[in-house]
């Protein structure tokens, strides 16, 4: 089977380039034949690709350890879960993997518009195919996932520990889907470029992809903080890492073109703009893949065997340089013949919304690249650390913030200050009211605490903002269609789904910023050495060691769990269990972190160290350790909960902002229905 | 090792099959990819312009109604988006006149 997924990518990479081939000499010398046999290539490709994952897929679960990469990234004992995720535990599964996501959205997309715009779709499936023969040609020459060993080991080397946990199941998949989902409005927004088709029609065919990709980015990003903070153990959730970093550009991106285009579909406008957002968005992906793969940067996100660099970074120059020759080449086609009616705006407000998306962005990549750039030139790496981003950033997502409330007040084209007056009164009374609610409660102390209080005052104002234009729109629906509220309700979020959902998404960005504000200001901490029966107190809560037990899991995993009793308010509330986790082959235990999580707080433990000889034994697999002393860490952090909390309420709202619209649907039809009209009489399509 | 080859030549086999059968098959003689006409660009375009347009009178009026604009500005907004629409129309009209005249330049016109 490792022969055929080997051949099966070879096969993957000849059929591309004549894909490529083919469709450029169908469309220059109009060759029907040679059209219809290149269209088929996407699907050959991924066939051939996915039968190349299967048998990578088939050599983890059954154990075949001469394919050096299931070597490297697994053994007999791993659980069948992990083995599924070894798949893109490493360098080379994770790029089959890209390249397995990247021809499944193509083959989606062709069998989506075979039927449509027969001058863009084909030059998108050549810039799709560009793009793939890149990934296969390293998977073919470069970086091969079956490799073969001389000499099969007995059993394999194993899954990094940090690896094994849920969430590094979900959050790459969920992450790349995000990533390669970019490639769709990329090659889209190309094909645009290079065929002269430069009204929106590019930005309707791939709206859903964009919101969709949005959306797996967003929540990528939020599962791999999720990640880092029960499984790393520091006590935080994002650290500004070079690689959190690189996820988090493209998402800044592509949210301020998610905004963007919604003024070219109103108002005809910002054609350059959106299309140097999306194929800016998509330059970051690479980068970010760049980032990871190129061992620039040390990480616990980067791969081992990161040696990918030079050709990431010669495939992102291609691109740019590219990009930016089509655009300034196609520069008179994409002036735009209209203007904002009023400075005071709707579309005013989005347009600094993305100036303040892009400044995060453009910041973000700054303290990203500068220990790069130093280091090459004055051979000194200057670390760029957390202060800098929040400093920087914080900031300017503060004056978003308020931006999201903003926003749903002012009215398309033009708004007067009167009604804003009249609309922005009780958002900023909620806001005013909770400033003096909180004054007198939390601290105000130190910079951090004093921007967290003026977060939180946004937060009620944007809220209050949101859940009044839900309010106002479904009692004017209840007044002009006579419906009960919950009806009205219902029928105002279902026949706008795009602007309602919209607001949803909203509401769980201002859930983040809370969770954010709160979990940054107030979280206490403590590290204390703990002999059996000793008690910290730290938040409100008593934590008593009780007991350590060492547990052996399997013949490559022992595990020492300390167990604390919680006590709040003279109540036992909690059994703690942080443990640490021996793995054969690893230098390095690994910490996992016991949670109490609840929407007002976390209660966040660790077992740092254990020190302890006299082993009570149990059963042939379990001892009480009793004496000695364990180094427990312990964190009270505010409100983290309403973090993933607000990941949830964004997944709900994209759900119900990328739900057909059957308004649209119609209308769509009868635009055909009045095409075909005028276009008619016309020989069928065949093939 | 020799089942091994033969899937691989079942492999290439099939996907040679794949993309030569529309090689030696007939087509009738058509026009793939016609050449960009500027009017029927246009005419796409500006169907899908009077649709936003409509959409933003009446978005403009529950904007009306939930008291985000005043009076004056809804009438300003109302008068300049109908004003609109109307040139839309008169121009879609014209062009459909030119384009059921003109022999068609490509069959698979965008109706995203």
């Amino acid at each position: 089977m490792n022969e055929i997924g080997e051949f099966a990518l070879l096969m993957a990479l000849v059929t591309a380039l004549y894909g490529i081939v083919g469709y450029v000499m169908a469309i220059r010398q109009n060759r029907v034949d040679l059209y219809f046999s290149a269209d088929r290539t996407p699907l050959i490709v991924w066939g051939c690709v996915m039968v190349s994952s299967i048998a990578l897929w088939k050599a983890f679960f059954t154990d075949d350890f001469s394919v050096q990469y299931v070597w490297a990234y697994s053994n007999r004992d791993l659980d069948i879960f992990y083995k599924m995720s070894s798949f893109w535990g490493g360098q080379k599964g994770s790029l089959l993997f890209w390249t397995l996501l990247l021809t499944t959205y193509m083959m989606v997309v062709h069998v989506q518009n075979r039927k449509r715009d027969l001058r863009v779709v084909p030059v998108a499936m050549v810039v799709m195919l560009v793009i793939t023969v890149f990934f296969l040609c390293l998977l073919n020459f470069s970086t091969q996932p079956f490799e073969i060993l001389p000499v099969p080991p007995e059993d394999g080397r194993g899954l990094n520990p940090l690896l094994q946990n849920y969430w590094m199941v979900i959050h790459p998949p969920t992450l790349y889907l995000g990533y390669v989902g970019f490639t769709v409005p990329f090659a889209f927004a190309v094909a645009a470029l290079i065929t002269r088709n430069l009204d929106d029609g590019w930005i309707r065919m791939t709206r859903k992809w964009s919101l969709i990709s949005w959306f797996f980015l967003c929540m990528g990003n939020l599962f791999g903080a999720q990640w880092a903070y029960v499984e790393l153990g520091w006590g935080g959730y994002w650290a500004w890492d070079p690689v959190e970093n690189a996820a988090f550009m493209p998402l800044m991106i592509a949210t301020a073109y998610l905004h963007s285009v919604m003024i070219q579909e109103r108002k005809d406008m910002m054609k350059v703009w959106n299309m140097v957002l999306i194929l800016l968005t998509y330059v970051m992906t690479i980068f970010g893949t760049f980032i990871t793969r190129s061992g620039l940067i040390q990480s616990v996100h980067t791969f081992d065997e990161a040696t990918l660099g030079y050709y990431f970074l010669a495939f992102l120059g291609v691109i740019v340089l590219f990009c930016v020759g089509l655009i300034l080449r196609r520069l008179p086609l994409l002036k735009s013949k209209n203007e904002l009616d009023s400075f005071l705006s709707r579309e005013s407000s989005f347009l600094f919304n993305n100036l303040l998306l892009l400044g995060i962005a453009f910041a973000t990549f700054w303290g990203t690249i500068f220990p790069i750039i130093s280091e090459a030139v004055r051979g000194v790496k200057i670390t760029v650390g957390p202060p800098f981003y929040n400093q920087v950033n914080v900031p300017i997502g503060l004056v978003l913030l308020a931006l999201i409330g903003i926003g749903p007040v002012i009215a398309w084209r033009r708004a007067t200050w009167s009604n804003l007056k009249k609309n922005f009164a009780k958002p900023v009374l909620a806001g005013v009211v909770c400033g003096a609610v909180l004054f007198p409660i939390v601290p105000l102390t130190d910079k951090a605490q004093v921007m967290t209080y003026i977060a939180f005052i946004l937060c009620a104002f944007v809220m209050t903002s949101i859940l009044l234009e839900f309010w106002k729109g479904a009692s004017a629906r209840k007044s002009m269609h006579h419906e009960s509220m919950p009806i009205s309700f219902s029928n105002l979020v279902w026949k706008n789904k795009r602007r309602y959902g919209g607001y949803i998404v909203h509401i769980g960005v201002v859930f983040i910023f809370a969770g954010i504000a709160g979990s940054q200001a107030y979280s206490v901490d403590v590290e204390k050495h703990l002999k059996m029966g000793e008690t910290i107190h730290l938040g409100g809560y008593d934590l008593t060691l009780e007991k350590v037990i060492w547990i052996k899991s399997n013949e490559t995993k022992e595990r020492l769990i300390a167990q604390l009793g919680v006590v709040k308010d003279g109540v036992r509330i909690w059994t703690g269990k942080p443990e640490k986790e021996f793995y054969k082959g690893q230098n390095q235990p690994v910490s996992e972190v016991d949670l109490r999580s609840t929407l007002v707080e976390d209660l966040y433990l660790i077992l740092a160290d254990y020190r302890g000889e006299q082993f009570k034994q149990i059963t042939s697999k379990m001892a009480h350790i009793t004496d000695g002393e364990a180094t427990i860490k312990a964190h009270v952090m505010p409100m983290v909960a309403w973090i993933w909390l607000g990941g949830w309420t964004i997944a709900f709202g994209t759900v119900i902002a990328a739900w057909p619209d059957r308004a649209e649907a119609r209308r769509r039809l009868e635009r055909m229905k009045r095409m075909e009209g005028v276009f008619a009489p016309a020989p069928a399509q065949q093939e | 090792m020799a089942g091994i080859k033969i899937l691989e030549f079942i492999l290439i086999a099939g996907v040679l099959i794949l993309i030569g059968i529309p090689l030696f098959s007939k087509f009738p003689p058509r026009r793939l990819f016609a050449p960009l006409d500027t009017e029927t660009e246009e005419y796409k375009h500006l169907l899908v312009r009077k649709e936003e347009v409509l959409l933003a009178i009446k978005e403009a009026e529950l904007d009306f109604k939930i008291d985000k604009i005043s009076p004056e500005d809804h009438d300003i907004i109302r008068h300049k988006l109908e004003d609109e629409v109307l040139q839309l129309m008169a121009r879609i009209d014209e062009l459909e006149k030119v384009l059921k005249n003109k022999k068609p330049a490509s069959r698979s016109v965008d109706i995203a």
